[in-house]
């Protein structure tokens, strides 16, 4: 379990992420929502260790200031928004650093192919060979996320659940892709992980989250499920849109929700 | 274990990492093949630059002479040739071969540490901080800085640049780095500060120098191997080799890094310890190599641009092999600069930037897409 109490993050002299507090569990899948500059990233940036911040975050118990680089690396992975190479590295070769942490849970026999395992994984089986550099910015990040799961190929170890912390994992796929990613993510939490990760879609995010965390100017202003969370006031104060929940469009006008590929 | 997937994927999954064959993209085969070969073209450079020579000392009896070593009855190699391979090529070649796989690894490690193919020691200024460090030794260890070489002896000289060469590195990274992320067009114009400052205290210390430090100052700025003896090898030995030995141990964060520093954490890479490790290699391989022959540019940026592109940017196989390229290409230098004007020699620095130079405007042309500043 992830634990968040009461957590203050600031950026310079301005304070980004104010007095948040939530859990997230293991075997969930856990989203967080809320307009840009909501402070979102920098929470998860504090969850990841990268920024310093008042209060306590705990994974498994273990307070994250306490653990060293190398624990942590053994109890989560994380997917940036998006990562630049400057030297040419080939596919298979960012994704087989993901093994660095050395604690993958795949046995060594195992190991050797699960670059190969994790591309065929998130649709890019036969990538391997290619260069990173010469990737669309969306298979850059579908390969990103194949390194990302080599590091915590098993969601349990020892016994403990593993964490994957995704920062907008669908941002530039399309809608084929978003849809698997997704399915990647709720089967890791399936199979005992936890996964949180940031969501700007918030069809996406009804249709697979266990649970949501709304954020809006840097508090945490809701926790629960997405039928609990997604309503109609609550989009409308934090989005400052009118939006209406369950609102079907003029029946001339096609709209394509990701729930009608599961049907 | 596999993970359910309700959307199948066009792509077969059955080509998948079954029996011997090497999967698509590792490269680590041809890494081995290619530092194994490397192996073999420096033992060959090695023996080529000790017969080569003004002197007709062959190496048929050369061998022979390492066998049996000086002080045996050798018919085969008169006294003379023994003085000539033993006290000139011998130190000459091992100094050669120590300089050039410092160069080259220090471009590498500097190229990893800052993400950057074009961070070498010797365009971004560090080289000048190590060449202001060791003037300052030749210029004023007459004067206040006496103690240190009464203290230090011949390592005084090595030492001076690299503490020069760790300040410029310090520098440097200060102002090139922020969050994390390097900017390349800050470095390239820290460079350009750096190497200038560098320029005018050196400057400063000529105008002060006397006769005979000028003339130490001139043999020393040409960038030549060509007063290579056992002395400097002692001086700068140490400190070039421990370089090399230590950069094995930065292949893996060096990997990481190539992510960018928060993705090298969160994989578990101790990236601020890490940093202080590598900058002290470079500042070490780079400072004894400039104390003891001046500046030699350009081996630092061709070798490993070289080799990424014959085994690709996997430091665990690019350090080792920069090593090893940069000590045959920097014997091949010298070769030539002893041979080209013969019975004269050329600064072996004059023969590798008439070579570096261009390829470094190629690497550019390449590269001018990504460099847009």
């Amino acid at each position: 379990m992830i634990e968040v109490s009461d957590i203050s993050v600031s950026l310079g002299k301005k304070k980004i992420v104010e007095n948040a507090s939530f859990n997230a569990e293991a075997a969930q899948f856990t989203v967080i929502v809320g307009p840009n500059g909501s402070g979102k990233t920098t929470l998860m940036r504090a969850l990841s260790g990268d920024l310093p911040f008042t209060g306590r975050i705990a994974i498994n118990g273990f307070a994250i200031n306490r653990l060293k680089l190398w624990q942590m690396a053994a109890m989560r992975a994380i997917l940036p928004q998006s990562t630049q190479l400057s030297f040419p590295f080939t596919v298979r070769e960012i994704v087989k650093l993901g093994l660095i942490s050395g604690r993958s849970g795949a046995a060594r026999r195992e190991a050797e192919d699960l670059p190969d395992e994790a591309l065929a994984l998130v649709d890019l089986a036969g990538f391997g060979g290619r260069f990173y550099q010469e990737l669309s910015g969306g298979e850059q990040q579908r390969v990103q996320l194949a390194r990302v799961l080599c590091q915590v190929w098993h969601p349990l170890l020892d016994g403990q659940p593993r964490f994957l912390f995704l920062d907008e994992p669908v941002s530039s796929l399309d809608i084929k892709h978003q849809l698997i990613i997704m399915q990647i993510a709720r089967a890791f939490a399936k199979r005992g992980g936890g996964v949180i990760a940031i969501l700007h879609d918030l069809n996406l995010t009804a249709m697979y989250a266990d649970r949501v965390v709304v954020m809006h100017g840097g508090r945490i202003d809701s926790v629960g499920t997405p039928a609990e969370v997604l309503t109609d006031e609550r989009i409308q104060r934090v989005y400052e849109c009118a939006l209406k929940v369950g609102a079907l469009p003029a029946t001339q006008v096609p709209f394509i929700l990701p729930q009608s590929a599961a049907l | 274990m596999s993970y359910p997937v309700l959307i199948k994927s066009a792509a077969p999954r059955s080509a998948l990492g079954g029996g011997k064959t090497r999967a698509q993209g590792d490269r680590s085969f041809l890494a081995k093949s290619v530092i194994l070969m490397l192996c073999f073209v420096l033992v060959a450079t090695i023996m080529f630059s000790l017969a080569a020579g003004a002197s007709d000392a062959s190496i048929v009896s050369l061998v022979g002479a390492l066998f049996t070593g000086i002080d045996s009855p050798a018919d085969a190699l008169s006294l003379r040739d023994r003085i000539i391979i033993y006290d000139i090529r011998l130190p000459r070649v091992i100094l050669g071969a120590l300089i050039g796989a410092s160069l080259a690894v220090s471009g590498a490690v500097m190229q990893g540490l800052f993400r950057n193919p074009l961070a070498d020691p010797g365009i971004v200024g560090v080289s000048a901080g190590a060449g202001l460090g060791a003037v300052s030794m030749i210029v004023l260890g007459g004067t206040f800085l006496a103690p240190l070489i009464a203290l230090f002896g011949f390592y005084a000289l090595p030492l001076a640049a690299f503490f020069g060469a760790l300040a410029f590195t310090l520098i440097l990274y200060r102002v090139a780095t922020r969050r994390g992320q390097t900017s390349i067009a800050t470095m390239l114009l820290a460079g350009i500060a750096l190497g200038a400052m560098a320029g005018a205290y050196m400057g400063v210390l000529v105008y002060i120098a006397d006769d005979r430090q000028l003339r130490d100052l001139t043999f020393w700025g040409l960038g030549s191997l060509a007063g290579a003896n056992w002395v400097k090898i002692a001086a700068a030995g140490p400190f070039i080799v421990s370089a090399l030995l230590i950069s094995p141990f930065l292949a893996r964060g060096l990997n990481g890094l190539a992510l960018g520093e928060a993705a090298a954490s969160h994989l578990g890479i101790p990236v601020q310890r890490f940093k202080r490790i590598a900058i002290v290699v470079v500042a070490g391989a780079t400072g004894a190599s400039v104390a003891v022959s001046g500046g030699i540019g350009f081996v630092g940026v061709v070798v490993p641009h070289l080799l990424r592109l014959m085994i690709g940017p996997d430091h665990r196989y690019l350090l080792p092999a920069a090593a090893l390229l940069g000590a045959s290409l920097l014997l091949l230098a010298d070769a030539v600069s002893r041979t080209i004007v013969a019975p004269s020699e050329l600064p072996i620095g004059i023969v590798t930037a008439a070579v570096g130079a261009p390829f470094f405007l190629w690497i550019l042309l390449r590269r001018r897409g990504i460099l847009d500043l």
